[in-house]
């Protein structure tokens, strides 16, 4: 099977572990939405901590122990001087909701990085078009970090980003300083109220006011698959070539390696080929129904 | 007898009795010898100690959801064919543990499984099956991810290969390449005969078994009698598969409403997944105790038909049993082969049999074929 | 610049004029009227009678609906260049369904819906070119209100077990 996106120099290179994590101590909790939270973690080993390096877009094996596994994409600065590992979660099930009670200092397992990155390096002098919904900013904010670090690298570069309502909103404390940094950030919502003076609409309806130049943009895109898929109509219908439009997809998942099948999509394992995939890997299949 | 030594590549005869011996000597050698029995209505691998554990005089018949066992009282250890069981439940056992994590002062510290790993000798592993350990392999332990406990019991394995004499119905190897002879792989590979078991050599540990054993050179009767019963058995397997450009034609037929048809008759019952030896889907599960203070972890089997194999928190990736059978043979036929260069079916016929709907891939593709035509 | 030239100057920066003939921008220019509003300003209430359809020029533009119990819902903004108020153009919609308000200071030009029609029905090129993209404007709301509907960022349903 061809590499669709290299991150051979993020991967710890060949492993014989099944499964067996590491373990790491939140030092810090973030609440940034009604049920979403980013957990701050340090590996409770300081060798796996000074080792320990990922790519934006991929992401960790949480373990909590008695509970089980879930797959969280990492949401912080992988250049961060502290190199706390950011996790924001949406608390939504056995494992989520689990490590959501747990306090400063507690420890879970973690196992990672895994899968394939944003390619930023391949971006570069590209206009970006990052858009994403709901929990689908996490896993695109170490992006944003990498292009905040070297932004003369980058064209211009616009932020769409969907919630359902104005609360529910990741990071509003952070647009302002994408803006400064000269990030065209275009924050919708599908339902506002009267207090609410931004955008009421989904994010693929941008496409319809503003020009792409379909030889240098390329499309990061990630959330609901349904809003994948319409972002996706849209950047394809502007003739942005589906080469250069980077989906991250989610599947269940349970061991991180392409090893326990529970991620196919295709001939892919969304764990280990994925993530994000250059959309012209999955266009064959990716409007057969529950595939 | 002769006092020649046998050599890597040579064949020789063996009188049956000497199995026994052998056996005995793999056992002294810290081998846990396994291999067929009859038990209950069917044949399992479980552990032998001599000649006289093996299905002495029983046959096979097997026939899309229909296995039956019927004793010739020929003087024969090997002459049915496998039933549910295949190897794959040693080298990837259906239950690990993995780890036990517990809590000790309010931080959680691992205790990793550190059991040494079994040596087995598998006695009477067919044609098709090694093709199908060799499919795991690739698996198990490729160049970016070895499963430890695989690659340990594996590499640590001993096979005595033996080749099909009276295929059943359900098998299909021809077809794949895969059977009913077996090529290489093997440590020793026995033909079986009346009186004797012919014997291939293909390893320097089975050339060391053999060695202390009493052989012959065969005699040129012995082996063209070897010779034309193999003949026989492939020209037996009328049963085909029609491999060319069967990946594209899956990718082809994903919409096709072929799918619909056979969920109606699958259980979902995910059979088919278990008894094929190259299946190898697994999920990970968390044991706590009582006191939440310690929680195992081990990793079992799991199928693409099972519910909640695809779910999450948004909902199911494959909610209908269409999608699910549909996964099951586009996997087995056409993405395993982008996965790992090779499909992921030897031509064993167990999920036929094994089918309490008769559903049959064999009749499955033929189907699917016709609807492209048209 | 007299009125009617600044009219004509802000419709000839919307992109769809750009594609017109002079004559159907003229036409147009000439049933158009430019409007200011503070944000919070209500340009029509759901339930008024219908009289212009209207292009935002600058500013942002929400439309809602009042929902007893739960206040007015904002269901979608209007961004510069683009049209609300388009039903009125439809021959047999004849009062608002929705409310609309300036979110920010907005700057809009409001066509006369009424003569808009009689422009289509007496030069049925230029009509076509009108519902053409009318049609345009109501599959994009179509589309976003799809993706509404189906609640995309709602949490999964909760576990049994929970
Ligand atoms: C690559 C990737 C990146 C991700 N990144 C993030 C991220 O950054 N932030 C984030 O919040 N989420 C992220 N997710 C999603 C996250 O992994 C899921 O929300 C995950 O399901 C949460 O696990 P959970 O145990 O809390 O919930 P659940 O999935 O509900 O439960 C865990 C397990 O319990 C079992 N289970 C639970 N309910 C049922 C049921 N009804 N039927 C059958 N089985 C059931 C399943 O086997 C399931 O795998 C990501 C997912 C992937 C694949
Ligand atoms: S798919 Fe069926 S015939 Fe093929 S190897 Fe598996 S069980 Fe045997
Ligand atoms: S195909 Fe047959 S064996 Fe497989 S899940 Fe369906 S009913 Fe069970």
């Amino acid at each position: 099977m061809t590499t669709l996106i290299d991150t051979a120099s993020h991967h710890a290179g060949h492993t014989d572990q099944l499964i067996t994590p590491d373990w790491a101590e939140i030092v810090r909790i973030t609440p940034e939405a009604d049920g979403v939270t980013t957990f701050w973690f340090k590996f409770t080993s300081p060798e796996v901590q000074a080792r320990y390096r990922f790519a934006p877009g991929q992401f960790n094996m949480l373990y909590l122990p008695g509970c089980g596994e879930a797959a969280i994409s990492m949401s912080s600065d992988p250049d961060a001087p502290d190199r706390l590992v950011g996790h924001t979660t949406r608390l939504v099930g056995n494992v989520t909701k689990g490590i959501g009670k747990l306090q400063v200092g507690d420890t879970v397992g973690m196992r990672g990085p895994f899968g394939t990155c944003w390619p930023m390096a391949e971006l570069e002098g590209k206009d970006l078009v990052i858009a994403c919904g709901g929990i689908g900013l996490p896993p695109l904010r170490p992006a944003i970090y990498h292009i905040l670090r070297s932004r003369e690298k980058y064209g211009k570069v616009t932020l769409l980003y969907g919630a359902r309502t104005p609360k529910d909103l990741l990071y509003q404390n952070e647009y302002e300083t994408w803006k400064q940094a000269d990030i065209d950030v275009q924050v919708t919502v599908d339902r506002g109220d009267e207090a609410w003076d931004g955008r009421v609409g989904v994010v693929p309806m941008w496409f319809y006011h503003f020009r792409v130049d379909p030889q240098k943009t390329a499309i990061l895109t990630c959330g609901p698959e349904i809003m994948i898929r319409f972002v996706i109509y849209e950047a394809l219908a502007r003739r942005i070539p589906a080469g250069r439009i980077y989906v991250s997809m989610e599947r269940n998942m349970k061991c991180g390696q392409g090893a326990c099948g529970h991620c196919q999509m295709g001939p892919y394992f969304v764990c280990k080929d994925g993530p994000v995939f250059p959309f012209s890997a999955l266009e064959k299949f990716f409007n057969v129904e529950e595939f | 007898m002769t006092d020649q030594q046998p050599s890597i590549g040579s064949t020789v005869a063996l009188a049956k009795p000497e199995l026994d011996g052998l056996l005995a000597d793999l056992r002294r050698g810290g081998f846990r010898t396994v291999g067929p029995r009859a038990r209950d209505e069917g044949i399992v691998y479980a552990e032998i100690e001599s000649l006289a554990d093996l299905p002495r005089g029983i046959q096979t018949a097997q026939k899309p959801a229909s296995y039956r066992m019927t004793q010739t009282g020929q003087n024969r250890c090997f002459d049915f064919i496998p039933g549910s069981q295949s190897w794959k439940q040693f080298l990837f056992p259906p239950r690990t543990e993995l780890f036990t994590a517990r809590k000790e002062s309010g931080k959680w510290k691992l205790d990793e499984n550190i059991e040494e790993q079994p040596r087995y000798a598998f006695i009477g592993v067919r044609a098709c099956e090694l093709a199908a350990i060799e499919i795991q392999d690739r698996v198990f332990m490729r160049p970016d991810f070895t499963d430890p406990v695989y690659r340990a019991r594996r590499a640590g394995l001993f096979i005595l290969a033996v080749n099909c004499t009276h295929p059943n119905d359900t098998c299909f190897c021809t077809s794949m390449g895969t059977g009913p002879a077996h090529k290489a792989g093997y440590d020793l590979c026995l033909t079986e005969l009346d009186e004797v078991f012919l014997v291939q050599v293909g390893s320097e540990l089975g050339r060391s078994l053999l060695a202390k054993r009493t052989f012959d050179l065969p005699s040129a009767f012995v082996q063209k009698n070897a010779a034309d019963a193999l003949e026989s058995a492939a020209r037996s397997i009328t049963r085909t598969l029609d491999t060319d450009g069967l990946p594209e034609l899956l990718m082809d037929s994903l919409e096709s409403g072929r799918w619909a048809e056979i969920g109606k008759r699958c259980l979902s019952c995910a059979n088919c997944t278990l008894v094929c030896p190259t299946c190898f889907c697994w999920d990970a599960t968390d044991l706590p105790d009582l006191t939440g203070k310690t929680a195992r972890r081990e990793r079992v089997w799991d199928s693409c038909f099972n519910l909640q194999y695809s779910y999450m928190a948004g909902g199911n990736t494959r909610p209908t049993i269409r999608s699910r059978y549909r996964q099951w043979l586009t996997h087995k036929l056409s993405t395993w082969k982008d996965q790992f260069g090779v499909p992921g079916c030897v031509g064993c016929g167990r999920c036929i049999t094994w089918c309490p709907a008769s559903i049959d891939l064999t009749e499955e593709i033929p189907a699917l074929r016709a609807e492209v035509k048209k | 610049m007299s009125p009617q030239d600044e009219i004509f100057a802000e419709l000839q920066k919307i992109p769809w004029f750009r594609g017109l003939q002079p004559k159907h921008l003229n036409q147009m220019a000439e049933i158009a009227s430019l409007h200011r509003a503070r944000a919070g300003e209500v340009f029509f209430r759901e339930g008024d009678k219908e009289d212009n359809v209207y292009v935002v020029l600058e500013g942002r533009v929400a439309l809602d609906i009042f929902v007893p119990h739960r206040g007015k819902v904002r269901f979608y903004t209007a961004e510069p260049w683009e049209v609300f108020g388009w039903s009125s153009v439809t021959p047999t919609v004849h009062q608002r369904t929705a409310g609309a308000v300036a979110v920010i200071d907005s700057f809009v030009v409001g066509f006369d819906a009424e003569k808009l029609r009689q422009l289509c029905e007496a030069d049925h090129d230029f009509g076509y070119l009108v519902m053409r993209r009318l049609a345009n404007i109501v599959a994009s709301r179509l589309m976003v209100t799809r993706l509404q509907l189906l609640d995309m960022f709602a949490n999964p349903p909760e576990m049994k077990n929970d």
